[in-house]
């Protein structure tokens, strides 16, 4: 049995070829360097069949992974439900509506636990000891659980400013936090100087190829859990935009394996109207992506003022058929607890983002309402719980008197009729 | 004889409307000790995204940058954001 798929990386500019090295830009014209895969060979090697009888994890997907052998980190990661949202989908007015759950992802909530699994095993087939990020909470998360899990070293480069509790996330695991004063575009600057000069294993950076392709496994886990079948529709959420390109792609190469039937798949970008360079630039109809260089909104997981794939995002919605959207912070709040409402799933700002975005781009049409709709909400809402304090109100307080307890009841009655129990 | 460390740094340079006509990257050879490899250039009317390798002494770089982004422009690493979410 074949193992290696995986064969070569290639500029996405000039399709120079490249050694599988831990390198993400091409010499020639700093084009982004993808992985290359082997896909007649994929296809000869893999069915629904035999993926299905596989275990319950990212990897089920293995062949279309940029590894050399087995996966060693993250073993556990992915598979997170996809739902059926009846009463999401109503609210939204449209006919259909499913949710893919990252929210759950092992072991740290967000989906970044994907493409961190796929990165730190390739660190460390490449022989790297300390494997490094910089983060202002997710992708920090996810590089010191992941590197504590089996014994890596880490560095977490952070802005000095950070909340407590997003700097904690990280610091529990044992991580080399170091916060870095300044404004964001120096820290920026700084990091890329770091993972210039140190040889680590940079997730984002230097390991970008093999990072980003984890992304994949989201797309290919929706289409799975729908039956084997391409979702019409899928809204994602966007930062430097690498979520939205890759799931397209795994859509691309389902079709090309004869895994699912070839049909239309629209792909849909949102961000956070304070921070929206790849939304914006797409509504202007223009692939140039303008800077953003103050992000102001609450959604600071998407706060990329400079997205490294924001002309790629831009050029796979045209292609697809999608559209961009983006939401105010009074937005995503509403979609937050629209989500939560409807389907009992408590999402970060980006989940708030992608339901918000997904509103305004069925009621424009760009959805149709008789249409289907995946939603990919990203992170868990704990991470980001500050963001609704003085937004939900707050508990009733009575006293231990159960007279108290029957007024509040019969005053909500009032208000809203509970239908008879069984015991009624 | 004591030698300065060279460095080479790559660069994605975005040019705003009122920059795209002026010669930016002539009047930086001029002023500052580097060598320069432009490897990609879109110019549209509008705006201008340059990639470009400069080489030389971790000073000058860091000066003719801040030269660089007080005419307007804007400096990126070719990495764009490492910072992520
Ligand atoms: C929760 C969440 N969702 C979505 C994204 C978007 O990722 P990308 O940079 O791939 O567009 C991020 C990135 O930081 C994130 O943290
Ligand atoms: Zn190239």
């Amino acid at each position: 049995m074949q193992t290696e798929f995986f064969t070569h990386l290639r500029c996405r500019e000039c399709g120079r070829p490249y050694p599988p090295e831990a390198i993400h830009v091409c010499e020639w014209d700093f084009g982004p360097l993808e992985a290359v895969y082997d896909y007649e060979a994929i296809r000869r090697q893999i069915s629904r069949k035999r993926i299905e009888s596989r275990a319950p994890t990212m990897w089920r997907y293995r062949e279309f992974l940029p590894l050399e052998g087995e996966p060693t980190v993250g073993t556990q990661v992915g598979f997170t439900p996809l739902i059926r949202a009846e009463r999401l989908a109503k609210a939204l007015g449209v006919r259909e509506a499913y949710v893919k759950n990252d929210t759950v992802n092992y072991p740290t909530l967000s989906f970044k636990d994907r493409v961190v699994a796929v990165s730190l095993s390739r660190a460390k087939e490449m022989g790297f000891t300390v494997v490094a990020c910089a983060s202002t909470g997710n992708l920090a998360n996810s590089v010191a659980a992941n590197a504590a899990s089996v014994g890596l070293e880490s560095y977490v480069l952070i802005p000095a400013d950070l909340e407590a509790s997003k700097v904690l996330g990280s610091l529990v695991y044992g991580t080399r936090v170091v916060g870095i004063r300044g404004p964001y575009d120096k820290v920026n600057r700084l990091c890329s100087e770091i993972a210039g000069k140190y040889q680590w294993a940079f997730v984002n950076v230097n390991l970008r190829p093999y990072y980003a392709e984890g992304s994949k496994t989201m797309g290919f886990e929706i289409a799975e859990q729908l039956g084997w079948r391409l979702p019409a529709h899928t809204v994602i959420p966007m930062a430097s935009g690498s979520l939205l390109t890759k799931i397209a792609k795994s859509y691309q190469e389902m079709i090309d394996t004869d895994l699912v039937e070839k049909t239309p798949f629209a792909i849909h970008g949102a961000q956070a109207t304070g921070c929206n360079p790849i939304s914006d630039a797409f509504q202007k109809g223009t692939e140039l992506v303008r800077p953003v260089s103050k992000p102001q909104t609450i959604a600071k997981s998407l706060a990329i003022g400079t997205p490294a794939d924001g002309y790629y995002a831009i050029q796979t919605i045209r292609k697809s058929g999608g559209a961009a959207e983006d939401a105010s912070d009074e937005e995503i709040l509403e979609g937050i607890r629209l989500l939560a409402e409807t389907t009992g799933i408590f999402a970060e700002t980006a989940g708030g983002v992608t339901v918000a975005c997904a509103r305004k781009l069925i009621a424009s049409g760009k959805i149709p309402r008789e249409g289907s709709v995946v939603l990919c909400v990203t992170g868990h809402g704990l991470k980001t719980a500050e963001v609704l304090a003085g937004v939900l109100g707050s508990p009733r307080v009575i006293e231990p008197s159960l007279r108290e307890f029957d007024r509040l009841v019969s005053s909500d009655l009032a208000e809203t009729p509970i239908p008879e129990g069984p015991g009624a | 004889m004591t030698s300065v460390a060279q460095e080479k740094q790559r660069f994605w340079l975005t040019f705003g409307e009122e920059l795209c006509q002026r010669p930016i990257i002539c009047e930086l050879a001029r002023s500052f000790a580097l060598t320069f490899n432009i490897r990609s250039a879109q110019v549209t009317q509008r705006t201008g995204l340059v990639a470009i390798e400069l080489e030389g002494e971790r000073e000058v770089l860091k000066q003719a940058i801040q030269w660089l982004e007080k005419q307007g422009v804007t400096v990126e690493p070719v990495e764009l954001s490492t910072i992520e979410g």
